[in-house]
């Protein structure tokens, strides 16, 4: 331990601590620009300075990079101190009059105008070097970097272009104390991630906020460290050390008795329907969107606003977007009309708006639900029976300007009607999940004609497939909402129980089986099999049936050219004496 | 083989000298010319031409030493060739009138050291000037060389070298005077990072305007540098080593490379030095000119191939160098100090200069003086030994004004001080410092205020600008300065100046911005009176500052003395001055733009500045 004195406080502290961590402890405030706290002290704003007397030398030191030695006394803000660090502050000021954190500095030291030369009003960079050293030390991708010397130093790419070694992780732009670094795409947007395009994210996130478990993970594509293996800034202030970036994604195999497919929906994407403008019209959002948008810790905190910040005067929203049409999906979502009608019902509660809600068929179903339609009803939400044709910007009245116009024809009425709204939400439908095909074919399932799973009997066996110990839940067999997919995921559940309670599995008594001795190993067989329950034995060059999952359908039968697949109970020579049985009579 | 019938003994040694400034006077010329006219007189197998490092008396080159007597030729002419090689090498009869006569007298000199600039200096670092052709590492060998490494090699542990530089109180010559054995102790007890090696290098990146100490020895003998490292290398333990030079000594950097060669082909550089089982060998590093490169951490980055900037210190080289690991890093003359106190031994090297400072520094002479050159004195010398002694005073029968020592960092220091005994705290103490060793002698007819701008304008733009004292307060000092010479300074200005130059001192980073005020400290603690001159009355005393000056005719001389002559309304380029021939001429205020070109070509005195 080291003892020192720092402003007349007498302190303690570990070898190794510098004089501005000291005095930080002792709750000292020394001003610095060019310091950061995971970076290595670079020692060049030369503000952090202090006057230190060690032996019976006074002299002035910067903090940033000074380690505490015995006996050491220190002043922060002696009269020498505050001359050279007025004047330093003040060529800064000089340089980067726009500089926010040197505003502060030279108002607390009272700096008002600075004596020197201003060459540009508007700087803000200090040449405190925290964007090149965060690149070099933390990102690893040295992509900045200082050019010229003396005056004319500036931070910049290699050549001054667009470097290959910028790995576009804004790390520059986040150390940058004054702003001077910013971080846009070509249209001057700021780039923020991809999800939903409604908010920034960082590559340590919780992927959403129902996550289970709820617990942070690290994307790998965004991390800095799996770009360069420097930064691990995290590893570093994560005081329980539970980082770890060797962790590796692993394949893990389980024997199980039964598996449940639970493997959801994605939704429509609408943009595939050009007349309603989606991606083109900033306000035109889809069903997802509005709900993280009046979700109160969503980007506005809850608040239904427009793109450019406003509250919309009337607000459209539109059923049956991918659902029951014959250009994307001929089958009903099912979801759709009810979420419709809370969203309605939240627009009412939290705006002024007026509400057109335009349907096919009113589709409430469930128990409660037609209550709450009746319930929309006398709240004035407009209901508009009729398919929406068109979402367009051009106006043909005075009224229309500057708004987007639903043209639709009111079936009710029998016209065509133009309604100008602020705001469309598109109620869009379901379809099976990205990766549905790769699932049916690793599990050997079949889907129906709209592209769900198909369950083996739609009224006897809802949840089973045709593969016995596989069953399905929720909306990855059809669209459905949550009380009927939480009563299918019980029903799986509880057939998944029994099937593991009973600890044994009865095979078909007709199966196929393979003669060793008459195979010839052609394979044909197996790339006929619809269960995928023969394989190819390499060692012994023939076919085998795995009983467990053949059916006895007979196909390999029919099929095997040499006559060594037969149906159990139902071979060749039963059959031939059963017929020759007949004729015997 | 052809077997050449070349003598092996000589009766004359023609030492030609090759440094860069006799080259540049065509001393290369001279020696085909001897050669030449030697062979006509049939002298080739008497007389032999041997070009050798600089001589140091660079004013008067290209320079002749003839061996043995030692005479002395100057300022030759391939023209005088045929007549000095017939009277003097066929006939014996040394030519006075190409010998050395010091100015205001008429008898010459006819041997070296007899000569002022020669007789009061003493050779260490320079010891083999003139004797030997550098490019030969066998007239090294002759002349003692790699004795010392032997010995340091052969006869002593590592600890005794360090104890023996301690001893002899050698400190660092590149400028801040660190005692060296103590900093190769440092690097001794330093253990590198992750079982790295240690490093040493040599710093030769002379930055300094009007500074050449380092080029000379690179270029006079590089093999005693060589053989300093060497030793060094084994003091310390380190097995690589590296010169860092400016690639703007193309003749250092050429005569360096061959000296390697050779040391390597002889055994005394790289795997198994001597078969003493030591390994060391050096790599040539090229610098690219940056002033600021000439600090050890900025040279170290830009070693490593980064830019070449400072950085904080501690951790100093010695613990945290080159490429992290432990480095020595020492000046060219330092290392070649090195060799002559093992040889020598660290006592008789104590015995010259001063209580603090030990040894002998090699001094660039340069500026208003008669001998311009390279001296090599003991520590303690007075500044006017130097200037009046060996430099032979100020050219023109003008008065000495100030002297600016230690290179563009350094102070400029007055007449008062003449006497005052050279070394690193009496230089420190008169605000100066002891730098590289350039000297800048400077007459009545300098500004000071505008010496103290030309220096700070040159390390303004040196500056790396990483530190914002250095950066920013370099360039407001400048700012201010040039207002001052330009007549529109204020005495708050003065003030500014005087609080920006210590702030600047006491809160930049490195070497360079800590001494960068310097020039103008100085300035203002001895020449404040011009300053104030400058700003009250709005005029130069030396009329160096244009801006300041009034050039008027007297219309008395013009008429009487030059009868309207009409020249310097001819040369007028602003055409400011009227008058018909043989009439007096008036120069109109408002158009003359104060180039003085009147005033020097006014044969009769009559254009008068103010």
């Amino acid at each position: 331990m080291i003892h020192l004195t720092i402003d007349g406080k007498k302190l303690e502290v570990e070898e190794g601590t510098t004089i501005l961590q000291a005095a930080e402890k002792a709750d000292i405030h020394i001003p610095t620009l060019c310091f950061h706290p995971l970076l290595e002290p670079y020692a060049s704003c030369r503000v952090c300075i202090v006057e230190v007397e060690h032996q019976g030398k006074k002299e002035l030191l910067t903090s940033c990079n000074t380690l505490v030695r015995e006996g050491m006394v220190v002043e922060t803000a002696s009269e020498r101190v505050l001359r050279a660090r007025k004047l330093n502050v003040e060529m800064l000021l000089a340089r980067a009059p726009a500089a926010e954190p040197v505003k502060k500095i030279a108002q607390e030291l009272g700096i008002e105008k600075p004596r020197f030369e201003i060459k540009d009003p508007q700087e803000k960079c200090i040449l405190c070097g925290l964007c090149v050293r965060a690149c070099e030390e933390v990102v690893g991708a040295n992509a900045i970097s200082f050019i010229n010397r003396g005056q004319e130093r500036e931070v910049a790419p290699p050549f001054g272009e667009p470097s290959e070694a910028c790995i576009g992780c804004t790390a520059c732009a986040f150390f940058c104390p004054t702003g001077a670094i910013t971080y846009e795409d070509l249209y001057g947007r700021q780039v923020i991630h991809e999800e939903l395009n409604l908010g920034p994210a960082t590559a340590i996130r919780v992927p959403i906020r129902q996550a289970v478990p709820m617990v942070p993970f690290i994307d790998e594509d965004a991390c800095i460290h799996f770009k360069t293996g420097n930064c691990q800034l995290c590893v570093k202030v994560c005081e329980k050390e539970a980082i770890n970036h060797d962790m590796k994604e692993e394949e893990i195999e389980i024997e199980v008795g039964s598996i449940i497919l639970a493997s959801g929906f994605k939704p429509f994407d609408a943009r595939r329907i050009p007349a309603y403008g989606y991606g083109r019209f900033p306000n035109v959002i889809t069903a997802l969107e509005f709900e993280r948008l009046v979700n109160a810790s969503g980007p506005t905190g809850g608040k239904i606003l427009l793109a450019n910040g406003q509250e919309p005067k009337a607000v459209g929203i539109i059923h049956c977007v991918g659902s029951r049409d014959e250009n994307y999906n001929e089958y009903c979502s099912r979801v759709c009309c009810m979420y419709s009608l809370k969203f309605a019902h939240l627009i009412r509660e939290k705006t002024e708006a007026d509400i057109y809600d335009f349907y096919i068929d009113m589709r409430c179903f469930g128990k409660g639900y037609e209550e709450f339609y009746h319930r929309l009803l006398h709240e004035g939400t407009k209901f508009i029976r009729g398919r929406v044709s068109e979402i367009t910007d051009i106006p043909l009245t005075p009224e229309e300007e500057g708004k987007l116009i639903i043209r639709v024809e009111d079936t009710l009425v029998g016209t065509v009607r133009r309604i100008p709204v602020d705001m469309v939400i598109l109620a869009t439908g379901l379809e099976p999940s990205l990766d549905h095909n790769e699932i049916a074919h690793i599990f050997n399932i079949s889907c129906s004609q709209d592209t769900f799973f198909l369950e083996r009997h739609p009224k006897l066996a809802p949840v089973s497939t045709f593969s016995d110990g596989i069953f399905l839940a929720g909306t990855c067999q059809s669209p459905k909402d949550i009380p009927d997919t939480v009563a299918q995921a019980g029903a799986a559940a509880s057939e998944a129980l029994a099937l593991a309670d009973k600890g044994t599995f009865e095979l078909e008594p007709i199966t196929a089986e393979i003669d060793e001795k008459l195979c010839a190993g052609c394979q044909i067989c197996v790339s006929l099999c619809p269960f995928n329950a023969i394989t190819y034995n390499k060692e012994k060059h023939i076919s085998e049936v795995n009983d467990a999952l053949c059916k006895g359908c007979g196909t390999c039968v029919s099929a095997c050219p040499s006559g060594a697949a037969q149906q159990k109970h139902f071979r060749d020579l039963q059959i031939m004496a059963e017929i020759e049985g007949l004729f015997i009579d | 083989m052809e077997e050449k019938t070349t003598p092996t003994r000589y009766r004359l040694h023609l030492m030609v000298c090759a440094g860069t400034a006799c080259v540049s006077n065509r001393s290369f010329e001279i020696k085909e010319a001897l050669e030449k006219e030697l062979k006509k007189q049939g002298l080739e197998n008497e007389v032999l031409v041997v070009t050798t490092g600089c001589n140091g008396f660079c004013e008067r080159g290209p320079l002749l030493v003839v061996q043995p007597g030692n005479i002395f030729y100057q300022q030759l002419t391939v023209k005088d060739i045929p007549y000095l090689v017939e009277e003097h090498f066929l006939k014996g009869r040394p030519v006075q009138k190409l010998m050395y006569t010091p100015p205001e007298e008429k008898k010459p000199i006819p041997v070296l050291n007899d000569i002022d600039f020669f007789k009061k200096q003493v050779l260490i670092a320079l010891r083999n000037r003139g004797l030997i052709d550098p490019e030969k590492i066998e007239d090294y060998i002759a002349r003692d060389g790699y004795r010392a490494l032997v010995k340091a090699l052969t006869q002593m542990t590592p600890e005794e070298i360090i104890e023996e530089i301690k001893k002899s109180g050698l400190r660092g010559r590149g400028g801040a005077g660190f005692p060296t054995g103590l900093k190769w102790e440092f690097v001794r007890l330093a253990s590198p990072a992750n079982g790295g090696l240690k490093y040493l290098v040599c710093n030769g990146d002379e930055g300094d305007p009007g500074a050449f100490m380092d080029r000379s020895i690179l270029e006079a003998d590089p093999h005693s540098v060589i053989e300093g490292m060497v030793i060094g290398a084994k003091a310390i333990g380190a097995q690589q080593g590296y010169v860092y030079i400016r690639n703007e000594y193309p003749l250092a950097l050429k005569r360096l490379t061959l000296a390697l060669e050779q040391a390597r082909e002889y055994g005394l550089l790289g795997k198994d030095i001597l078969g003493t089982g030591f390994d060391f060998d050096i790599k040539v590093a090229r610098g690219a000119g940056a002033f600021v490169c000439g600090e050890e951490t900025a040279l170290l980055a830009s070693i490593e191939g980064r830019l070449g900037e400072p950085r904080p210190r501690p951790p100093y080289p010695a613990q945290r160098g080159l490429y992290g690991q432990p480095t020595c890093i020492n000046n060219v003359e330092t290392w070649a100090n090195v060799p002559v106190i093992i040889n020598r031994g660290a006592e008789w090297f104590s015995k010259i200069g001063t209580k603090t400072s030990k040894g002998t520094k090699v001094f660039s002479l340069v500026g208003k003086i008669n001998n311009t050159g390279l001296v090599e004195v003991p520590m303690g010398i007075t500044l006017r030994e130097i200037i009046f002694e060996i430099g032979g005073g100020i050219p023109g029968g003008k008065e000495f004004k100030a002297v600016q020592t230690g290179g563009p960092s350094g102070g400029c220091i007055p007449k008062e001080k003449l006497d005052l005994p050279i070394d690193y705290e009496s230089l420190t103490e008169a605000g100066s410092m002891m730098g590289s060793g350039g000297m800048v002698v400077m007459d009545e007819d300098t500004c000071m205020v505008d010496v103290a701008k030309y220096f700070l304008s040159f390390t303004q733009d040196e500056s790396c600008g990483k530190c914002t004292p250095c950066r920013e307060g370099t360039k407001a000092m400048l700012d201010i300065l040039e207002r001052i010479t330009k007549g529109e300074g204020t005495e708050e200005d003065l003030q500014l100046l005087e609080d920006l130059a210590v702030s600047i001192k006491e809160t930049a980073l490195c070497g360079l911005g800590k001494t960068a005020p310097n020039p103008v400290l100085t300035t203002l603690r001895y020449f404040r009176d011009e300053y104030l001159t400058h700003i009250r009355d709005k005029k130069c005393p030396a009329h160096v500052c244009r801006d300041l000056n009034v050039y008027t005719i007297d219309e008395k001389i013009c008429l009487e003395v030059g009868h309207g002559c009409d020249v310097c309304r001819r040369n007028c380029a602003s055409e400011a001055i009227i008058g018909e021939k043989n009439q007096p001429h008036r120069i109109i205020q408002e158009k003359c733009i104060k180039c003085g070109v009147c005033y020097d070509v006014c044969k009769f005195g009559a254009v008068k500045v103010d």
